[in-house]
């Protein structure tokens, strides 16, 4: 059977929390010695998918008080957190279904398990300085994320052009076209990802079976899944989904609604499973497991406006804007080879 | 399965960090090397060979150079896309990645072109080689397939096909050059370009663009929408014919001439053998002006008893009423002397690939031309012998048609949105379209096999999409607890085996094959 046992899912993309927390620190790390060599850490997405690091930078011409200031690997987490629920956003806003907003918001964990949040950034954006870069939708991660929806649309068979998508950022959108072929590089083409909330629906499904369900029992469990539903969606901004296979998550989260509904007895409800299964595990490992998920997502953060304002400050001066010469000298190179793509382009007004 | 476990048995896809420091003065990222994420470059492979070429690109034989592996490259093209990559890409990869079974090539992996840094025009799929294909195979001269050999293959066509569709995708492009078969007698799979996931209610609009034309079923010529796994099983049904008959049974030049063809066969649809035919949408401008019964147990009436009542099941004009590729497993047919043989028994052939063989053939068409010109009236040569213990004379010549078009004239059907990936860049039928056609050239319908060319590797044109099933259209069975949407829901696992449960204990006949339980509905009614 192909499913999720056999999935690249779980082949590739199940981590320890310790490989977690090195890859993050590798991604922060690259980002931060780029910074230190270059000036700058923004990676340039052209217009053929390729991408380009900074012209090095002098030292000395460097100015040492706008010497740039990386973000540490809680603050990159903050950035991811804070697109991953603007994901969900524009996922609303296109009334996708549920699924695509799962699968792209998967895409985006595991698109920047592969890069720092400093390292992207698109060539050609246009900088509007009357707004701040959190809410310009002009930025690197906005694009990365939108890129994400695009690809989820299309592995789930939920076909919307790329021109209807990049209306939300009113830039050329090619732009996520050009983004496409990194993300799925960057997801090692593994296109197929297991959200919890199907699981949700199938542990339910189970349930019925398993309390022998009346008629106004039935409603009970509608409420259960809808309220786990949502606890769910709690869960899919931290980063169990990069530690706990799917089936768990949706354990957790039915957990966490039974404790509100109280529909049945949940430990019974989990021997069973693992009894049926004729599981190795045992209840106790289970249960450690759904802890474990529990106290991810209590410790959940997210980031209030000041911090997004200071990171974002940090950000823009990572990704060199705070450097006027060297801006411009890349404005000229670009108005060159790229006229036409974007002939509103008037330079980078952040400089 | 291992619920702690998982997470020490998940590898990490990456230890190094990329040697990104190493390049970056260059102002580009190399993608020669190997980084920790994304693909390798294609340079890790020697091309040796081209073998096939066609509307999709290249597909060349290749050797890794670390491991000297063989393999095939398929170059996915990048070009006058405006919807970026692919979608029909997209959905083999997605469709190859999911399925591991003997009877389906593996896609080992994807690999990128480094040339100026530029990914369009270079991403190529790697997928195990295989020597052949089975319409080049039956298409060499004088090659003769034993009544053994043509049960093996198809029981392994079979088998292949039960896992596609126990897995929930349509392969909708199953015909002989799309049938890849090694040195070892193992048949595979191939060309999931046009494949797609389906769920099991059948209530998303697909398009009936698709199956080239000569293996396509009356359901999808007579415009029908929602459909299932059954078409699949009417292009086995042809290739079967085929293999017993010697040449294809049903080479119709457009949509008409192939239903009319088919009904010639099989008898004109009504409501008595095909309950609610008359409602599919194009019934009315095809239904045939005269009665026409139903002549396949005359036509075929020299094939084993066996072959014909699975020939007649397969060849059913009611999909609801046609054979499913488990129940075909279980006919007698592969269970009465002579019993299919192991395909290690088979002969090893010489590499049959069109590119490889092209040149020889034109020669021969060439020759053929000559004697022709030369003695007019001798009667064209059949397309192969029919197998080897058949007794009885094949049947009278069928025309050896031309092209067959995957589209051709039909009228095209707008089944989604305005928009869809990739353009439509179908044939407008008609022979000469494609420059470097099927493997399947060559011998006696040097056209055959149109769109197919480079053997199974290949990618057709893609045809308008209709709107997918909004939820699990790609199949995402719920995971549960073990993981997997088949068993997480704790009502037993799946009994279907992947090992192919049709070898040669004949004991567990059948039993095997309980591949529908209710855990996969789960995952697809949605």
């Amino acid at each position: 059977m192909a499913d999720f046992h056999t999935s690249t899912h779980r082949a590739n993309w199940i981590f320890s929390p310790q490989e977690l927390v090195e890859k993050y620190k590798a991604a922060n790390q690259r980002a931060i010695q780029t910074l230190e060599k270059y000036g700058t850490t923004q990676m340039e997405v052209d217009a053929d998918g390729s991408l380009s690091y900074p012209e090095p930078i002098a030292r000395d011409n460097a100015d040492k008080h706008s010497r740039p200031k990386p973000l540490n690997i809680e603050e990159e987490q903050f950035m991811r957190v804070f697109y991953e629920n603007k994901l969900r956003e524009v996922c609303s806003a296109f009334y996708f279904p549920n699924k695509i907003q799962a699968t792209a918001l998967i895409y985006f964990k595991r698109f920047y398990l592969q890069w720092s949040v400093m390292e992207h950034h698109p060539k050609h954006i246009m900088y509007d300085s009357s707004k701040s870069l959190s809410d310009t939708s002009s930025n690197a991660l906005y694009l990365c994320m939108l890129t994400c929806v695009y690809a989820a649309c299309k592995i789930e068979e939920n076909h919307v052009s790329a021109e209807e998508l990049g209306k939300g950022i009113s830039q050329d959108h090619q732009m996520i076209l050009n983004y496409e072929m990194i993300v799925y590089q960057s997801l090692e083409f593994d296109l197929i990802v297991y959200a919890p909330y199907r699981s949700v629906e199938g542990f339910v499904n189970d349930m019925e079976e398993f309390c022998g369900v009346k008629d106004d029992e039935n409603q009970m469990l509608k409420d259960l899944q809808e309220t786990a539903r949502l606890e769910v969606d709690k869960i899919m901004l931290t980063d169990a989904p990069h530690l706990f296979p799917p089936g768990q998550l949706a354990l957790a989260a039915l957990r966490n609604a039974n404790e509100m509904h109280r529909v049945l007895d949940f430990e019974g409800y989990l021997r069973s499973i693992l009894a049926r299964q004729n599981s190795e595990h045992t209840i106790l490992q289970l249960i450690e497991s759904l802890d474990a998920i529990d106290a991810w997502v209590r410790k959940f953060k997210f980031p209030t406006e000041k911090d997004m304002k200071h990171i974002n400050r940090k950000l823009k001066s990572c990704w060199g804007h705070s450097s006027h010469d060297d801006s411009k000298k890349r404005e000229k190179k670009r108005h060159k080879s790229h006229k036409s793509l974007n002939e509103a382009h008037n330079g980078p007004s952040l400089a | 399965m291992q619920l702690g476990i998982l997470r020490t048995s998940a590898s990490v896809s990456c230890s190094n960090p990329p040697p990104l420091m190493a390049i970056a003065g260059a102002g580009q990222l190399n993608l020669n090397e190997s980084p920790c994420w994304g693909s390798r470059s294609v340079d890790c492979f020697e091309k040796l060979e081209q073998i096939g070429e066609g509307t999709y690109g290249q597909v060349y034989m290749a050797r890794e150079i670390k491991t000297g592996e063989i393999v095939a490259l398929k170059k996915i093209r990048m070009d006058n896309e405006r919807e970026g990559f692919p979608i029909t890409a997209i959905r083999e990869i997605k469709i190859l990645k999911k399925l591991h079974h003997e009877n389906v090539i593996k896609l080992k992996e994807i690999v990128t072109s480094p040339d100026g840094n530029k990914y369009k025009g270079g991403i190529y799929m790697v997928f195990e080689y295989m020597d052949h294909d089975l319409t080049g195979l039956a298409d060499r001269p004088g090659m003769r397939f034993s009544v053994p050999q043509i049960k093996c293959y198809m029981r392994q066509l079979l088998t292949g096909l039960h896992y596609c569709h126990v897995n929930q995708v349509l392969h909708r492009d199953i015909k002989g050059s799309n049938l890849l078969i090694d040195n070892e007698g193992n048949l595979k799979l191939a060309d999931f370009g046009l494949a797609r996931s389906f769920s099991n209610d059948h209530n998303a609009n697909l398009t009936n663009r698709v199956i080239t034309l000569w293996y396509r079923p009356p359901e999808l010529l007579l415009g029908a929408t929602k459909y299932g796994p059954a078409v699949d099983m009417w292009s086995v049904g042809c290739i079967f014919a085929e293999l017993l008959h010697g040449k294809p049974i049903f080479p119709g030049k457009d949509e008409p001439e192939q239903l009319n063809k088919i009904f010639e066969l099989c008898g004109a649809p009504d409501e008595v053998n095909w309950p609610g035919v008359s409602k599919i949408p194009w019934y009315n401008n095809f239904k045939p002006t005269r009665p026409m019964k139903r002549r396949l147990r005359e036509v075929f009436r020299h094939f084993d008893r066996h072959a014909l009542e699975l020939l007649e099941r397969m060849l059913t004009l009611d999909p609801s009423q046609r054979i499913c590729a488990k129940d075909a497993l279980d006919a007698e047919y592969f269970w009465t002397d002579p019993l299919p043989c192991d395909p290690k028994s088979l002969p090893k052939y010489e590499s049959s690939h069109e590119f490889q063989t092209k040149k020889k053939r034109q020669q021969q068409r060439q020759h053929e031309e000559n004697a022709k010109r030369q003695k007019l009236q001798h009667p064209q040569p059949h397309a192969r012998l029919p197998p080897i213990q058949q007794s009885g004379q094949a049947h009278a010549q069928m025309r050896p048609g031309p092209n067959p078009p995957l589209h051709g004239s039909q009228p095209p059907v707008a089944t989604g949105p305005g928009h869809h990936y990739g353009k439509p860049r179908g044939p407008a039928g008609g022979p000469g379209r494609y420059p470097a056609n099927g493997t399947s050239g060559g011998y006696n319908h040097p056209n055959r096999g149109g769109q197919g060319g480079g053997g199974g590797y290949s990618s057709g044109p893609y045809p308008p999409q209709g709107r997918g099933p909004p939820y699990g259209s790609s199949g995402m069975p719920g995971a549960g607890p073990r993981g997997g949407g088949g068993s997480g829901y704790g009502v037993g696992a799946p009994n279907y085996s992947q090992g192919g449960p049709y070898g040669s204990s004949g004991a567990g006949r059948g039993s095997n094959m309980m591949g529908g339980n209710r855990n996969q509905q789960y995952g697809w009614q949605q």
